[in-house]
Formats: C-alpha cells, sequence, structure tokens
C-alpha cells in the first residue's frame, strides 16, 4: 500500500467508560453532605466535580474528556435563576396574571437559554487539549424555535376565545374535547419536524476546535422514529386497556370491593409502569442512535448502537435498585449506564484524530445553562 | 518520571512523553523542546477518583496522565499548599464517607419531617395577612366555573347558617374577616374547602346530610381552623422547599428518574398535608371542648362522609332523601371490614378511621 491510501485508511475509534459505581458513590455522597452543610452553596463545586468524574472515565482511543467549568460562575448563575425562580413561585401562587406574564417573558427567553447553555456547555468540554464551541447565532435560534411556539400559541388563544364563547353558549361543551383532542394530534404530528430542527441547529452550530459538525439526517428519518413509538404505545397501552376491560367484570364477580380495588390498581400500576419505560427506552435508543449515526466531523462519523432492550433492562433494574436502596444506589446507577453509553458508541476516524486545530474561545457566563437546569429543559446533548 | 501525552494547545496531535522534575522545583519532558519550567507556574488539576490528571503550563499546552499518584507524589515534594486534595482525602476516607451517609441520613430526614414545616409555618406567620388574600384571589371564581353551581339551600336556611357560623366567630381572635359561602357541588359532592382569603365553602351536598346543625359547627370549626393557621400559605411554602431539597440532593438526575424522586416526593407531601389537617382536627376539638359542644359531632361527620363515597349511598339519593340514605349508608359502611390501606400513605387527609376516634374517645372519658 503506497503513503496516501494508507493515510486515507478507515479505523474504527472505540468510547469506552472507565468509571467505578463505588468510587462515584463515594464522591456523590461527599458532595451531598458538603451541599447541605453549606445550604446548596457547594452544590456548583458538586456538579464541577461530577461532570469531570464522567469526562474523564470517558476514553475515546485511550484519551480522556475534561471538563473545566468554574464552579463559581456556575455558582452566581445559580443565585441568579434562584431568586427568579423563587419570584417565579411567588408570583404564580399570588395572582396568576403576573405568573402568565412571568411565564411569557421566561418562554421568549428559552432559545437564548438554550444557545447559552449549549455554548457554556461545549466551551467548557475539551478532548486532547483542544475546546469544543459553540456558534451562538441567537437569530437562527429564534427561527427555529418561532414556528412551534406561534403554532401552539396560536391555537391556546382560540381555545381561550373559544372556551368564552361556550360560556355564553353551553351546547358547544361536547365541543371542548374535541379541541383538545385536535391540539394533542397535531402536535405529536408536528414534533419530529421540531426535534429535528432543534437537533439540526445543535450540531451544525457545534464545533470541536475549528472544525464544524455536520448532521446528515433528515425530518424523514425523524418522523419514522416517531411514528414507530406512537404505533408501539398504542399498541401496548391498547393491550392493557383490553386486558383490564377484560378483568374489571371478574373482579367484580369477586368478593370485597375495597380489597379487589386496591388489588386492581396495583396491578395496573405493575403493568403501565413497565409498558412506560418500554417506550421510554425506545425513544432514548433510537433517537440517540439516529442522532449519532448522523454525525460528522470532517471525514469521521459517529457510530452508535444502543439496543432498546438493553435500555429497558438497564432502565428497569436502576428504577428498583435505586427505589429499593432509597436513592444510595443512584450513583451505581448512573455509572452503570454511562459504560453502557461508552461501550456502543464509537468514531470511524479517517486518517488519525491528532489533525484538528484550536480556536481561541471567549469568556462565558454560567447564567443561561443554569436557568436551563431550574427550570428543567432537557440541554442534554 | 510522569508517564504520559503532552497535547500541544494548538491542534489535537497527541505526542507520548515522561514529564520528569527536580527537587529545586523545575519541570520538563523528555521529548519536547519546552524549557524546565517552575512548579508554581503549573495549573493541576485536582484528584477526582481515577480520572486523568491534567498539568497545563502557561504558553496553554497540556500534559495528560492516569498515574495519579506519581503527581500527588510531585505535589506532596514541591507544594507546600496543605489543602491540596483535601475533598479527595475525604472521599477516600471510608470512615469518613459512612459518617457522611449517616449524616446525610439523618439531617435529611430530620430536615424534611421537622425542618421544612416548621420554618414554613414561622414565614406563613410572618408574612403579612395580603399574602393570603392574593392566594385567594380569583380561586372561587375558578371553582366556581368548572365545578360549583348555585346553592339549592333556601335563603332561611343559609341565613340561619350563618348564623352560626357568625356566633362560632364572636369567640375567635381576628374572625371578622372569615365568610361564608354555600354551593352545589355537583362533581365535588359533600365537602367544605378553606380559601386563603378566609371564605370557607360548604356544598348543599354535606349541608343535607347533618341532622343536627351542630354538627356542621364542627366542621365549620376545622375550617376555621385551618385557618387560623395559614394552611394554604405554608403548604405552598412546603412544596417549594421541598422541591428545592429534592432538587439539590438529587442534582442533575436524569429525566428517566424523575419518576424515581416523584413518589418520594408524593409521600412526604400528603405527610405535610396530613398533619396540617389533624392540626385542624385539634383546633375544632379544643374550641368544641372549651365551648360546652360535644366533639362527637365532628366523629358523626366523619362517618358520613365516609359513608358518603359509597356508591349504595348514590342509588339511595335517587328516590329518597339525603339524610335517611346517609343513616343506610353509615349502618351499611359499618358491616363493612375496614383495612388498613397502603394507599393511605399517599393519602391527603389522615384516615377517618384515626380522626373518629379521637374525637369519640376523649368524649367517653
Amino acid at each position: 500500500m503506497d503513503d496516501l491510501s494508507a493515510k486515507s485508511a478507515i479505523n474504527n475509534k472505540l468510547f469506552e467508560f472507565t468509571g467505578k459505581g463505588g468510587e462515584f458513590f463515594a464522591i456523590w455522597i461527599v458532595n451531598v453532605a458538603l451541599t447541605i452543610l453549606t445550604l446548596g452553596i457547594y452544590s456548583a463545586w458538586a456538579k464541577v466535580r461530577t461532570h469531570q468524574y464522567f469526562y474523564g472515565n470517558t476514553l475515546l482511543d485511550g484519551v480522556s474528556f475534561r471538563y473545566t467549568a468554574n464552579p463559581v460562575q456556575i455558582l452566581k448563575g445559580r443565585l441568579i435563576a434562584f431568586a427568579v425562580f423563587m419570584a417565579y413561585y411567588v408570583s404564580s401562587t399570588m395572582s396568576p396574571i403576573i405568573a402568565g406574564g412571568a411565564l411569557i417573558i421566561l418562554m421568549l427567553l428559552v432559545p437564548a437559554f438554550l444557545v447559552m447553555s449549549m455554548s457554556f456547555r461545549l466551551r467548557n468540554s475539551e478532548y486532547r487539549n483542544v475546546r469544543f464551541n459553540f456558534d451562538k447565532s441567537f437569530k437562527t435560534a429564534y427561527k427555529v424555535f418561532a414556528m412551534p411556539v406561534i403554532v401552539v400559541g396560536a391555537y391556546i388563544f382560540l381555545l381561550g376565545l373559544l372556551e368564552n364563547g361556550m360560556a355564553v353558549n353551553p351546547e358547544g361543551q361536547a365541543f371542548f374535547p374535541i379541541a383538545i383532542f385536535v391540539l394533542v394530534i397535531a402536535m405529536a404530528l408536528m414534533f419530529p419536524w421540531w426535534e429535528y430542527m432543534i437537533t439540526h441547529f445543535k450540531v451544525v452550530h457545534a464545533k470541536y476546535g475549528s472544525s464544524g459538525f455536520t448532521f446528515s439526517a433528515s425530518t424523514r428519518n425523524y418522523y419514522g422514529l416517531y411514528l414507530k413509538m406512537y404505533g408501539l404505545m398504542i399498541l401496548i397501552f391498547g393491550l392493557i386497556a383490553l386486558s383490564v376491560a377484560l378483568l374489571i367484570p371478574l373482579m367484580n364477580s369477586g368478593g370485597d370491593s375495597e380489597e379487589m380495588k386496591a388489588i386492581m390498581s396495583l396491578f395496573i400500576i405493575l403493568l403501565v409502569f413497565p409498558a412506560y419505560l418500554w417506550v421510554f427506552a425506545y425513544l432514548q435508543a433510537k433517537r440517540t442512535n439516529l442522532l449519532y449515526n448522523n454525525l460528522h466531523l470532517n471525514d469521521n462519523k459517529v457510530k452508535s448502537e444502543l439496543k432498546t432492550g438493553y435500555m429497558f433492562y438497564l432502565y428497569i433494574t436502576n428504577t428498583l435498585a435505586i427505589m429499593l436502596s432509597l436513592g444510595l444506589l443512584m450513583p451505581w446507577a448512573k455509572v452503570r449506564t454511562a459504560r453502557y453509553r461508552a461501550s456502543v458508541t464509537s468514531v470511524d476516524v479517517t486518517g488519525d484524530l491528532g489533525q484538528f486545530t484550536a480556536m481561541q474561545a471567549e469568556k462565558q457566563s454560567a447564567l443561561g445553562e443554569e436557568m436551563g437546569e431550574m427550570f428543567d429543559m432537557d440541554l442534554g446533548f | 518520571m510522569i508517564k504520559g501525552c503532552y497535547f500541544n494547545g494548538e491542534t489535537s496531535e497527541k505526542k507520548d512523553v515522561s514529564l520528569s522534575y527536580t527537587d529545586e522545583g523545575y519541570v520538563a519532558f523528555d521529548k519536547s523542546n519546552i524549557d524546565y519550567i517552575n512548579f508554581s507556574e503549573l495549573d493541576i488539576s485536582p484528584r477526582i477518583g481515577n480520572t486523568p490528571r491534567y498539568i497545563r503550563f502557561p504558553d496553554g499546552s497540556q500534559f495528560e496522565t492516569d498515574d495519579n499518584d506519581a503527581v500527588d507524589k510531585m505535589i506532596k515534594a514541591l507544594s507546600d499548599d496543605s489543602f491540596q486534595g483535601l475533598v479527595h482525602k475525604l472521599e477516600n476516607a471510608k470512615a469518613f464517607v459512612f459518617f457522611t451517609i449517616a449524616t446525610v441520613v439523618i439531617f435529611g430526614w430530620l430536615f424534611i419531617q421537622y425542618g421544612i414545616p416548621f420554618f414554613s409555618k414561622e414565614i406563613a406567620n410572618i408574612l403579612p395577612e395580603e399574602a393570603s388574600q392574593y392566594m385567594g384571589k380569583g380561586v372561587l371564581e375558578i371553582m366556581d366555573k368548572s365545578w360549583f353551581s348555585k346553592s339549592e339551600l333556601s335563603l332561611q336556611r343559609q341565613n340561619e347558617l350563618r348564623k352560626l357560623f357568625n356566633q362560632l366567630l364572636n369567640n375567635i381572635e381576628g374572625g371578622e374577616n372569615y365568610k361564608i359561602e354555600f354551593r352545589l357541588g355537583g362533581k365535588i359532592q359533600a365537602n367544605a374547602f378553606a380559601l386563603p382569603n378566609g371564605v370557607i365553602v360548604f356544598t348543599d351536598e354535606l349541608i343535607n346530610f347533618a341532622e343536627d346543625d351542630l354538627e356542621i359547627a364542627a366542621i365549620m370549626l376545622h375550617e376555621i381552623g385551618h385557618l387560623k393557621n395559614h394552611h394554604s400559605l405554608r403548604s405552598t411554602i412546603q412544596q417549594f422547599s421541598l422541591a428545592m431539597f429534592v432538587m439539590l440532593v438529587s442534582g442533575d438526575v436524569s429525566t428517566s428518574s424523575s419518576v424515581i424522586t416523584a413518589i418520594p416526593v408524593m409521600l412526604v407531601e400528603s405527610g405535610f398535608s396530613q398533619d396540617m389537617e389533624t392540626e385542624a382536627d385539634d383546633y375544632s376539638f379544643e374550641y368544641m371542648k372549651s365551648n360546652n359542644i360535644n366533639p362527637n359531632n365532628f366523629a358523626i361527620m366523619m362517618e358520613k362522609l365516609e359513608a358518603s363515597f359509597l356508591p349504595e349511598y348514590h342509588e339511595c339519593l335517587e328516590n329518597k332523601k339525603a339524610l335517611s340514605c346517609i343513616k343506610e349508608a353509615v349502618a351499611l359502611n359499618k358491616t363493612k371490614k375496614n383495612h388498613a390501606n397502603v394507599l393511605n400513605y399517599f393519602s391527603t387527609h389522615p384516615s377517618s378511621q384515626e380522626r373518629m376516634q379521637r374525637f369519640k374517645g376523649i368524649q367517653e372519658k
């Protein structure tokens, strides 16, 4: 073989997670204790330490990732977010109008938070002493988010008008559930497109050093994934509903109703909970695969082979373990999930991983990320 | 000598190198063109479990190694900073970790069980009356819109009950701010509520199955107990503090496990709510005792309320009066076995059995 083909040969480089449950447990419990003792102040340091543990144990081609965020910056963000959250919470219990107004303003800020949060997270991530990066294109973020917000907002506004109309004309009330149903269906049909737009937005603005990521998935892939999931949901919950419907007459024929009711509700929980987890595992596995398998960086391509069955097994055993241990096995659960995720992820590298060049980064505010965290948006990438 | 790899910071190129240092505090690599660097200029990452260590140089280049012990040894030899690696030492001291587990569990439990209710009570008592007024604003309108309809009680009956309510309030400080309203419950059925702004709502369904007005008075006193203790405000504060606490402790629990935190939160919140019901019961009981009202009236109402959930009661209502139906229902309910139900822990109210026992038992003494 000549030199040229050797250089462009494709190597599959593996991800690997080397963390251990017991080790992370010690880190976690000390984090929790110091957080309680400092009335929450230490939580910023705890967060950094946890991230550093997971980044540091994630190896690609034998080299670790590094999380470099400054805890003081995160603390500042947290304090501001806490104040905002508190103000929102108090106002929401006092006046629905003020709370509604505050909620609308916060909703309008969501795209900006998302951009700031992505930027903070990526700029504080390093691999081989080269930083990741995120282009802060607020304009595009607002364009991506505007459509669904406008559609849903307009629909809710119409619904409000409709409801007021109905107060005058009570016969129209039967129409109301139909209107809600239409909204749910419309949202379900719009969601894959929306998720594609957001994912695409995140990927194409992300960079490693000076090289930009590209995304090769299409809206069609997302519709395929979600339609399958909706089908799965209808199938599973349909079967459950059917079996419950068949069981009710059986139950009624047998004796003490109070006891039966309790058994019945337990039975439904035992059926519904795994079903919910299965659908959740399916969605998590498939959308992660869809994202990573279409992620390119120059001539390098990520590969991810998460399996629904194994994810389901992880979720159900994690849930049981955490519940039975009153939360003490949470670190163990997180570590084994990370280990599995890393074990099925790899990168097809053309040439080698030493070819990337760095870019100068500017200082970042932690505000966006922390605000996002407080309002419980899923900002994971 | 510490083995590891070197990254220049301009590209992602990796070089395997060894780092060596002298006793005088100078550091250098074997295969690079970097000169000796003073140890004090290095930025060494703290030790976190067994994750790799990073040593950053002033020019932005970085050395990465998984030989943690060697790095610690170098720091010990060259640095006089005794705080270096303190958290890691804590994490590695088994006794400390076990001590921490105990502390976290005990303090966490004490904080949730006693701390949150205590502080919420204090804060609710300090906050001005306007806070409660604000909270209650519009609540009745919303309830009217979605559940209630106009009361079907005669005006004369309503006035009788209002008179009774005002009589009870005569002995109560701040009672002039409390009002009573009547509504047809509909789906809500027999019930009574205390809204934060001092309005107490009774449904017709509840009024209808009371035989003696003192039975209604007992419930009125329970609702007044909620108002006197600022329970709405308190539960808002409690729920908020609990949410904050769970968020801090569980940290960034992923979305998949939010189910896991939801169940304990529900349990704790229903525990809080049960405590407040008991407090309101206490208030009612104390008032009745000191004003010579038979506390048994409360127990009777509890029995009736419980029986009013039986399907037989609702069937009966279709052709008979509420009063005779409820008597049948109470009798029927007594014949049924009553099990302690696991679901009781999720309930917002203590079990009626327990509540009745208190009012009956003390009466018999």
